[in-house]
């Protein structure tokens, strides 16, 4: 078994320097009156197409739609379901990158995939494995504001009640592999338990045998946490190794059998890793896991990059993981 | 504590830095970046769009006034495409639509003449109410660029720290009264609230200036009561898209310093009527004094319209004259 490569979520949109920015440009003439919505679909559809083959031109074995449609991981979620209006703009953790904070204002409910066409679409269009990605709910719940049910537990299992929706969609439409983005977690360890609670509703809906989950963290440490992180109910965990070097401390304490998926290549500085520093990292991490169970990935989402440095980083962690297996 | 060179009983109107572009400049920008128009032809257009601001505020009866920021990008680009040792990134997004170019560090940085001087000197000329000096802090520039050079962000920052320094007096020698250094990313990382004293330290300990630092609203509830151990006269913040919920933390430990009041929102078109503001600043008078407070918007205006922007800061005066008629 080989070990494998992987990304853990966005791509950055814009283009190579000196290239139309489509996109952007579509949008701005929708706020004009000279383009349309659908224009903008298409647009999307053809930055989806360039982010599947840039991945799969640097030998990224598991990647993602780039989250080209998404200005946030919560947005298109919060957006799709009743009870949740979408509010003011607040800094993405700790990065230069804001979101839009959702508001929960009446019962959250399921009002049909908020996902499903997108990860289609990307799926259909890659010759790679395509990961599905969602928010998790204690994420979710942390970066929302509750105006509805004063309750931070009936509040997250609720949204946890429509992301397994979700994700039982996704199984259904094809999804090998679903990512839960539980960011918040590192910060929030009381909620570990609840969190428990949240995945097991999710991945109860889910043919277990089947279908691989991975809950992915990034922007920093799991030491709050320690090992009982890797008692949640999923068969993989993402650990940032870049922001969380600490995180490194806990790799001998995964569980036999879990995978680990290991950011070790930094998305958030344009600074170029060494191949071989790299590669012996791989090689380690491979010696303490098993290669079976290791994905090397970025340390989070790519968006934090230019494009050519996002691509030039993905295409040195392939050249090491290659070279570590050899 | 340098006080402020100024009369009066307090309750002076400032504004915290950018002020929006008119269409000419947007123009005329686009046309520069396209090499339509030349460098001299971009700098006389952004010389006339300042002195308009000037004059609206000369108008208005600031108190203590901006350039307006008509030549700058954004906050960090502009020392970026200044200083020696950062170069202009490529695109990457901010929020929504908007991106912009983050700058990285190659090399050690440096200055080899003042950046902002003859825009000060300038604006100056052009008013006898005293024109601030607007700086980028190094924690800032910091965050918010890419380190290729530089073994740790404290090498970074503190290094940073003497640039901004050096400028600062030079702002100081050519004349200027009040200095600002904004620390917009100071309220990111608790961690790193230690590195940001440490830096505007460097920055404010030569100077004589009544020195002013403006800080986004993020964290503030865990960075408060810290925040006022960052070495300047007066920290300007965030009231209005709050509803003022920093006078609670202020409740629990007294602010000491002069104050930045941000008495509107701007972020919205829509304009705080005049009897609101003055309820915000009457409110914010309970916890410090009248001649410890400076009043502002919440943020530089940039992302407004000019007409937004002026109508906005005509309410902020009226509001300040009807609160200072029944002191």
């Amino acid at each position: 078994m080989t070990i494998r490569t992987t990304v853990v979520g966005s791509y950055p949109k814009p283009p190579d320097e000196g290239d139309t920015f489509v996109v952007r440009k579509t949008i701005h003439g929708i706020d004009k009156g000279a383009t349309t919505v659908d224009d903008l679909h298409k647009a999307q559809d053809e930055l989806v197409r360039t982010m599947i083959s840039e991945q799969e031109a640097a030998g990224i074995d598991v990647i993602t739609d780039g989250h080209a449609r998404w200005d946030d991981i919560l947005t298109p979620f919060a957006s799709h379901m009743a009870g949740f209006e979408i509010g003011g703009l607040l800094r993405w953790f700790d990065n230069n990158v804001y979101y839009r904070r959702p508001i929960c204002t009446g019962d959250i409910e399921w009002r049909g995939p908020a996902s499903v066409d997108a990860f289609r679409f990307a799926s259909e269009t890659a010759t790679a494995t395509v990961k599905a990605v969602i928010p998790g709910p204690v994420t979710f719940a942390r970066l929302s504001v509750d105006e509805h049910y004063n309750d931070h537990e009936a509040f997250v299992l609720a949204i946890a009640g429509v992301l397994a929706q979700e994700a039982f969609e996704l199984e259904a439409a094809g999804a090998k592999i679903i990512q839960i983005d539980e960011p918040a977690l590192l910060g929030a360890p009381e909620d570990l338990d609840l969190a428990r609670r949240g995945l097991e509703i999710i991945t109860g809906e889910l043919k277990g045998a089947e279908t691989t989950t991975v809950l992915a963290t990034y922007f920093g440490d799991a030491k709050r946490l320690g090992a009982d992180l890797f008692t949640l109910p999923v068969d993989g965990f993402g650990l940032d190794l870049v922001a969380g070097p600490e995180n490194s401390g806990l790799i001998p304490l995964l569980p036999r059998g879990k995978r680990l998926q290991a950011g070790i290549v930094d998305a958030r500085n344009t600074m170029l890793e060494p191949v071989d520093t790299l590669a012996a990292q791989i090689a380690e991490l491979a010696a303490t896991v098993g290669a079976e169970n290791l994905m090397v990935a970025p340390s989070a989402g790519l968006e934090f990059l230019p494009r050519e440095k996002a691509r030039a980083k993905l295409g040195r962690l392939v050249e090491a993981t290659q070279k570590a297996g050899v | 504590m340098h006080k402020p060179d100024l009369e009066g009983p307090g309750l002076w109107t400032t504004s915290v830095g950018s002020f929006p572009k008119p269409p000419y400049i947007l123009e005329a920008r686009g046309k520069y970046a396209r090499g339509e128009i030349s460098r001299d032809d971009l700098l006389e257009l952004e010389r006339k769009a300042t002195k308009e601001w000037i004059e609206f505020q000369d108008g208005v009866g600031t108190d203590v006034v901006v350039d307006g920021e008509m030549y700058r990008g954004d906050m960090v680009a502009f020392f970026a495409e200044e200083l020696q040792g950062l170069e202009i990134g490529g695109l990457v997004r901010s929020y929504g639509n908007r991106y912009y170019r983050k700058p990285i560090a190659t090399g050690p940085v440096g200055r080899d003449k003042p950046i902002t001087v003859d825009w000060w000197e300038y604006a100056q000329s052009l008013t006898t109410k005293p024109v601030k000096g607007m700086l980028t802090g190094p924690y800032t520039i910091c965050d918010w660029s890419f380190n290729e050079h530089y073994p740790t962000r404290r090498d970074y920052v503190l290094d940073l720290a003497k640039v901004i320094r050096d400028e600062a007096l030079d702002l100081e020698k050519a004349g200027a009264k009040f200095i600002q250094i904004d620390e917009p990313a100071a309220s990111t990382r608790m961690d790193e609230l230690d590195l940001v004293i440490e830096a505007m330290a460097i920055v404010t300990e030569p100077l004589t200036a009544h020195t002013i630092t403006h800080i986004c609203y993020g964290d503030f509830h865990h960075a408060y009561p810290k925040m006022l151990d960052i070495p300047v006269d007066q920290i300007d913040l965030e009231f209005a898209n709050s509803d003022y919920s920093l006078l609670e933390d202020f409740a629990r430990v007294p602010f000491t310093k002069y104050i930045g009041l941000g008495v509107v929102d701007v972020h919205t078109h829509e304009q705080e009527p005049v009897e609101d503001i003055v309820a915000g600043i009457r409110r914010s008078l309970e916890f410090i004094p009248p001649e410890r407070m400076f009043v502002d918007s919440d943020c530089g205006l940039k992302t407004r319209t000019v007409d937004e922007a002026k109508t906005k800061l005509s309410h902020i005066k009226d509001a300040v004259e009807e609160v200072k008629r029944n002191l």
